[in-house]
């Protein structure tokens, strides 16, 4: 395996190499239709769920989200914004050669993301795929090679097991810079293996303001959040904080859950998994705050005189994503406590390409060009 | 009376070879008791609609998670003593204040009684432990100060602020061996495999006399090393020349006042010998396996959350949920196959230590 792998990256760096001087404008193309592709494939629906844990009803509403970012204009408008005016016309800037992706495994079609951004920096990728979807990587890699079978070229999916050393040390030697996702614990053990950068995304939460002002729907958005995907993502609400009425907006998500429930029924979670859960709100409950659950998925319902004291009690670095209704937060104070996206409730779940994850501008961060911490801003 | 002492002359009296309490009136009265002296109890049971007089069984009675003795001081009176966990994953330790020691005393020393010494043996105690003065928050040392002063004959404590005290403890094995003097060992599981590592390291193998035997608890935490159960039994056979039968593991949790101990030694008296090992307790301590969704029984054999309901913890809360997977053994028995702890919820994990509150 890791021979076949190895020749298979220099396969990559070697179409990468031609590829450079598309311009990014026809590499956006190709990859919004590959995405269309994708998201109908209809093996991957059909042994998606089994896979990654989640319903088949869950797998079909997410299918759709995970390709919705990658629209033709809005990935050259994103190539322009990060990388200047006239960049979606022209070919790829200089970055490193070889980036390794190594993605989580919490929710499904991470690789989705990974591939199109690879493609649109211009830089060969290998993209190993998290334990719960082997799946999605080589799909859309197959779809990406039907529409456009030069550019599929410069990417290589892989699924080795985790900790296999012979093949994570034979890869991360060939890499120009890794790109990981998971556990602090993970990550600290791959920093100290790899000569490359290394780009680290470690364990994040997200949660949801509430104000006075906020329209009856609030609830019904905030339940979607939280349920697509099982609450499984960084991008997936587990508090809220509530101006005003914060039992009777818990009463209506209590019911809002209730309803999705029916419609997204919660994948199988196995007893540690559901332990876990249990004792998490548990301890929500004693720690004094109200713990709305059903449906299979749980948030912790905290009342606030005012949001604007919100942004200064999140602990830096451990919030990924504010969802807003009915309120106004300083999205100055919120970046300096880390957070990389503030978004309207309902469309927590449904981030653009241009989602600065861990506050890193992604097109920028595969070059290896140095950013200030990002925070976007969805109307 | 109070009822604590009431409940602590019934458990005497068992020990004695009277009858055992009948756990559900007990359970019933308790529950009321608590739920009238315990605030912070008493708010959990109204959150759930839950008072006194619509509870007939005493499996509705609502159990408290463990991780609530982080938050608040679970008690219907003032402490006599306050114990505390030995550490957590985030660092917030919890505590267990227990306001009449006398019930807790009756109970340990009973279980262990029935348990550990089934032939009424009286042995000299040696304990991979610091002495009480110590470790006066320690719920084990505590525990096992009371057995050395009742059951033992002679107590020597063989662990300090630097941890265990190797060289004297192989001393010690040394010269209980060369007399053929009988000892109870007794201290956490990872003081033991310590102890065989030095004494393996050391090139010595003792052979203690009969009825020598050992007293285990913690598991795998702290542990240098991975050691599986029959590895360990080994090593007790190998390192001390302490037969398996004679090699008690204790579940117990700083939380609860009674103990399981395993049935290896108690079956062994009573002619049971080829029942299979599992944790038996003392009639005043009943043990359910929880469905962690529902909260509901599972069948026989399932594997769920332990929730313990535990008569001598009525001076704080008797029911309590733990972070323990087991199931049930038989019909007096449970096995424990792990534990929640640590295991982060869904994806990204619920950070809700990290994050402010109101």
């Amino acid at each position: 395996m890791t021979a076949d792998l190895v020749a298979r990256i220099e396969t990559a760096l070697a179409a990468a190499r031609r590829e450079r001087r598309r311009p990014r404008r026809e590499v956006a193309a190709a990859l919004a239709t590959a995405a269309v592709r994708w998201r109908t494939d209809p093996a991957l629906a059909a042994a998606l769920p089994a896979a990654a844990g989640l319903s088949p009803a869950m797998v079909a509403a997410v299918l759709p989200l995970a390709a919705e970012p990658l629209d033709a204009d809005a990935m050259a408008a994103l190539v322009e914004d990060e990388l200047g005016a006239g960049a979606a016309d022209g070919g790829a800037p200089d970055g490193p050669a070889l980036v390794v992706q190594i993605l989580a495994s919490n929710v499904p079609a991470l690789a989705v993301p990974a591939i199109a951004l690879a493609c649109l920096a211009g830089v060969a990728t290998v993209v190993k795929s998290g334990r719960a979807d082997p799946l999605s990587a080589p799909a859309f890699h197959r779809a990406l090679a039907a529409v456009d079978p030069a550019l599929a070229a410069t990417v290589v999916p892989a699924d080795w097991r985790g900790g296999d050393r012979r093949v994570e040390d034979a890869v991360l030697a060939r890499a120009d810079l890794v790109v990981a996702s998971g556990h602090d614990a993970t990550l600290a053990a791959l920093a100290a293996r790899t000569h490359a950068p290394l780009v680290a995304y470690g364990t994040r939460t997200s949660l949801a303001a509430v104000g006075r002002d906020a329209p009856p729907a609030a609830a019904a958005h905030l339940a979607l959040d939280a349920a697509l995907y099982d609450q499984r993502g960084c991008l997936s609400p587990r508090e809220v904080w509530v101006e005003g009425d914060a039992d009777g907006f818990a009463a209506r998500l209590t019911a809002a859950l209730r309803g999705l429930a029916a419609d997204l029924p919660p994948g199988p979670a196995g007893l540690t998994e559901r332990a876990a859960e249990r004792i998490a709100a548990d301890e929500a409950e004693w720690r004094g705050a109200r713990v709305v659950a059903a449906g299979g998925r749980a948030l912790v319902v905290h009342a606030i005189d005012s949001l604007a004291a919100l942004a200064s009690r999140l602990a830096p670095g451990t919030v990924e994503c504010v969802g807003v209704a009915g309120a106004r937060l300083d999205a100055a104070t919120l970046r300096r406590a880390g957070v990389a996206r503030l978004c309207p409730l309902g469309r927590m779940q449904r981030p653009r390409l241009s989602w600065p994850r861990g506050q890193r501008p992604p097109l920028r961060t595969l070059l290896g060009i140095p950013a200030e911490p990002l925070l976007e801003v969805e109307a | 009376m109070s009822i604590e002492a009431e409940l602590a002359a019934a458990l005497e009296a068992w020990r004695r070879g009277g009858p055992p309490p009948d756990f559900e009136t007990w359970a019933l009265r308790i529950f009321r008791h608590q739920y009238e002296r315990n605030a912070p109890y008493r708010a959990f049971c109204d959150r759930r609609g839950i008072r006194p007089e619509g509870v007939v069984r005493w499996q509705d009675v609502p159990p408290v998670p463990t991780r609530a003795f982080r938050h608040a001081d679970l008690a219907c009176a003032p402490p006599e003593a306050v114990f505390r966990t030995s550490g957590t994953t985030d660092g917030v330790r919890g505590r267990h204040l227990v306001p009449h020691l006398a019930l807790y005393r009756a109970s340990a020393l009973a279980a262990f009684e029935r348990f550990v010494l089934p032939d009424g043996a009286r042995l000299s105690c040696v304990f991979l432990l610091p002495p009480p003065a110590e470790r006066p928050d320690s719920s084990l040392v505590r525990m096992c100060a009371w057995v050395g002063e009742a059951l033992g004959a002679g107590v020597e404590w063989l662990a300090g602020p630097a941890g265990l005290d190797v060289a004297r403890l192989l001393a010690r094995l040394a010269a209980a061996e060369a007399t053929g003097e009988a000892l109870l060992l007794a201290g956490p599981t990872a003081g033991f495999a310590r102890l065989f590592d030095a004494a393996r390291a050391a090139g010595r193998r003792f052979r203690l006399g009969p009825p020598s035997r050992l007293m285990d608890t913690g598991g795998a935490k702290g542990m240098p090393r991975p050691l599986s159960r029959p590895g360990f039994l080994r090593a007790c056979w190998t390192t001390l020349g302490v037969a398996g039968y004679f090699c008690v593991n204790e579940y117990g949790m700083t939380e609860l006042c009674s103990q399981r101990y395993e049935s290896v030694l108690a079956d062994r008296f009573q002619g049971r010998g080829l029942a299979p090992r599992r944790l038996l307790a003392p009639p005043w301590l009943r043990t359910r396996v929880l469905d962690p969704d529902t909260l509901e029984e599972l069948p026989p054999g399932a594997t769920g959350l332990l929730c313990h309901h535990d008569l001598a913890n009525a001076g704080s809360v008797s029911a309590v949920l733990t972070e323990d997977l087991g199931r049930t053994v038989g019909d007096d028995g449970i096995e424990v196959v792990g534990r929640v702890a640590g295991a982060p919820p869904r994806g990204c994990g619920l950070l809700l230590a990290e994050l402010g509150t109101p």
